[in-house]
């Protein structure tokens, strides 16, 4: 009876390992699975992590799809704008495998790059579609009200999207991004052209700017010096008017007798004005020397 | 015989065989026993894993990530999880700080070619396959490129939801390339409403500004799972074919510069010594006006002394007075020359030289 029972529990563990491989299967983070039943897809995906049940093959079977977000590159392409101008872009995409039943029926065995081929395809009319309205500066501005670089991203994206729906491809788009916008290579060339004549305005420009800034800077420090001075000098005849109105007070001293202030003025003006380095030529009528007069003369006119 | 015997005692010989057997199957359990016993252990033990210091771990339960948030990701140490199928336990090559550096705006180069110093001689164009650059507001051409450090915020996005390749494999790659992505998206669209003047020299923290808060917003509206530490614009220039003529505009914005410094040095000199002229004339006024006041009132005080002797005998007062000038002035004087009256009482005629030589004061006079 013993034997039986480790004989039957070791038969049951096997057993159940046996059923589970047969009748289970797991979907890792990441996956999302299709359970087909005769080949007849089920309603839903299976997309969240964990161990399922199904019947053993050939009645179930189970596809597995990644469904992370791919990431997907178009070729560096041209593409005209509204107004004739040839500019380049590739664009980046995010893209995910949304409904894996409606999926893998389109792609062959659930493709990847299958897929990636239909979205280049798309891509490739929505980019030539969305640019062929806009200019290019609507891709670059330094108005942030005029630049349209985001709305025109959401516009190949929501082009591409609407083709995707249509179709029901089982994709959709997680995101997209302008990854490169450049210009046709001969046209590099005339904008190097451009810019270097650009540059050399701007040389010139701040030589003039150079010399005519420090003129005006130089001329209107002269004039403010200028008027500097101007005010002082009036200060100064101010000053000393104020200084001959202050005497003018006591002038009424010298009223007393005018005829003594005037000789006093006088006086001093001779003594001023006879000062060291002149010459005095006088005869002897000048006092004191006209002392003189009176001596040796009185001979000689004897 | 054996046929017989078995038949004839059946029993007994039953009895011994199952015996044998008994004894047989016993040892033989005890063995199998032993070896489930070490078989449990071996699975339990094998459970047992390492994790090394550039790499996490995260066990997936029937395929679901165990632990939410930093949390799912296990660090260097020993770590156990139940044997497979239950349990799979997936390495991630992971450090820190992540680091990518945009693809698009920069010429045609290697990283090999960089570290040597050599690149590649400029032609007249840019070849739109290998040169990368970024065209500015002004529709002008520069070459830029920028790094991102970001880190893994919510593991179970940056980790399971972005592919790398079409393997099956969990790595990093997956997510740093759509940060490479965004950043690359973030330097084209952020010189794209820059003016190349502001992006190289006036504005070149607001570019990297900008270009940070658009790879920050990409990551989040694109739902990356990571999170943006910081974006340096490491590098900004203007075509190579160009350096020439843009350094020449530096030059030309210095010497402007240089110029204007000298001016405003020269202004500031004009304008302190005009102060101190304007001052040293005021001065001037000032003392002229004390000394003339001064001078009146000392001519006031003297006249006031005066005018009782000048009342006295105004002619005697005066001659006096011219006498003391006199004596005063022939001592001042620096020469006197004394012409007599002529005999005759004609007037003398005298010849003075103007503007005489100073040495010669002699000729002057006429003898």
């Amino acid at each position: 009876m013993k034997k039986n029972l480790i004989t039957i529990v070791i038969a049951a563990v096997l057993v159940v390992i046996f059923a589970l491989l047969l009748f289970t299967f797991q979907v890792r983070q990441s996956e999302v699975a299709v359970l087909t039943t005769f080949g007849k897809p089920a309603a839903n995906n299976i997309d969240q992590p964990n161990l399922y049940f199904k019947w053993p093959w050939p009645i179930q079977q189970v596809y597995r799809f990644d469904q992370r977000v791919q990431n997907f590159e178009d070729k560096y392409s041209e593409n005209y704008t509204t107004n004739g101008d040839i500019i380049l872009t590739s664009v980046y995409v995010g893209w995910r495998i949304s409904d894996a039943k409606e999926f893998f029926p389109k792609f062959a065995g659930g493709s990847v790059e299958a897929a990636q081929r239909q979205l280049e395809t798309m891509l490739r009319s929505a980019k030539a579609a969305v640019i062929g309205k806009h200019s290019l500066s609507d891709l670059v501005n330094s108005d942030p009200k005029q630049l349209k670089f985001e709305a025109i991203e959401d516009e190949i994206k929501t082009a591409v999207q609407n083709q995707l729906a249509s179709q029901n491809y089982g994709i959709s788009i997680e995101f997209l991004g302008i990854k490169k916008l450049g210009l046709p290579e001969s046209v590099t060339q005339a904008v190097f052209d451009r810019m270097k004549s650009e540059r050399q305005k701007y040389i010139s420009e701040a030589q003039f700017q150079g010399e005519a800034e420090a003129t005006r800077i130089r001329s209107a420090a002269e004039r403010q010096a200028a008027d500097v001075i101007a005010n002082a000098q009036a200060d100064a005849t101010r000053i000393e008017g104020q200084g001959v109105a202050e005497a003018a007070k006591t002038l009424s001293v010298f009223q007393q007798n005018p005829e003594l202030a005037i000789f006093q003025l006088q006086l001093q003006a001779l003594k001023d004005s006879l000062n060291q380095k002149s010459t005095l030529i006088f005869d002897e009528r000048t006092p004191p020397f006209s002392l003189f007069q009176n001596l040796p003369a009185n001979s000689s006119t004897k | 015989m054996s046929d017989h015997d078995h038949h004839d005692h059946p029993l007994e010989m039953q009895d011994a065989g199952s015996q044998a057997l008994a004894e047989a199957l016993r040892s033989s359990f005890v063995i199998v026993k032993i070896a489930m016993a070490a078989l449990l252990v071996l699975i339990f033990a094998a459970g047992f894993f390492t994790v090394g210091p550039q790499e996490k771990a995260v066990i997936l339960r029937f395929g679901k990530p165990q632990g939410e948030g930093q949390q799912m990701l296990l660090g260097a140490g020993l770590h156990w999880s139940l044997p497979y199928p239950i349990d799979e336990v997936i390495r991630i090559p992971i450090t820190e700080i992540q680091k990518v550096t945009s693809t698009v705006g920069w010429y045609a180069t290697t990283p090999e070619m960089e570290l040597a110093g050599t690149e590649p001689p400029p032609g007249p164009s840019l070849n739109p396959q290998m040169d990368g650059y970024v065209v500015t507001a002004d529709r002008n051409i520069i070459h830029t490129r920028a790094t991102v450090s970001y880190h893994i915020d919510d593991p179970r996005t940056a980790i399971f939801n972005f592919a790398s390749g079409t393997n099956q494999q969990f790595t990093l790659a997956g997510v740093s390339n759509a940060v490479q992505n965004a950043v690359n998206e973030a330097i084209i669209f952020s010189a794209a409403r820059f003016n190349v003047d502001d992006i190289l020299t006036r504005d070149h923290a607001g570019f990297q500004e900008a270009v940070q808060q658009r790879v920050t917003d990409l990551a989040e509206r694109e739902q990356l799972g990571v999170a943006i530490d910081r974006v340096e614009v490491t590098d900004t220039i203007p075509p190579r074919q160009l350096k020439d003529v843009f350094d020449q505009v530096t030059i030309a914005r210095q010497n402007r510069d240089r110029l204007l410094n000298v001016a405003l040095s020269k202004q500031n000199q004009i304008l302190s010594e005009a102060g101190a002229s304007a001052a040293s004339i005021t001065n001037a006024a000032e003392s002229a006006r004390t000394r003339y006041v001064t001078a009146i009132a000392s001519d006031a005080t003297a006249f006031t002394e005066l005018l009782p002797k000048y009342t006295g005998n105004p002619n005697l007062f005066a001659q006096l007075e011219l006498a003391k000038a006199m004596t005063q002035i022939l001592t001042n004087v620096q020469d006197k020359i004394f012409l007599p009256q002529r005999a005759d009482g004609k007037p003398r005629e005298l010849r003075l030289q103007l503007n005489r030589e100073p040495p010669q004061p002699k000729s002057a006079a006429n003898p």
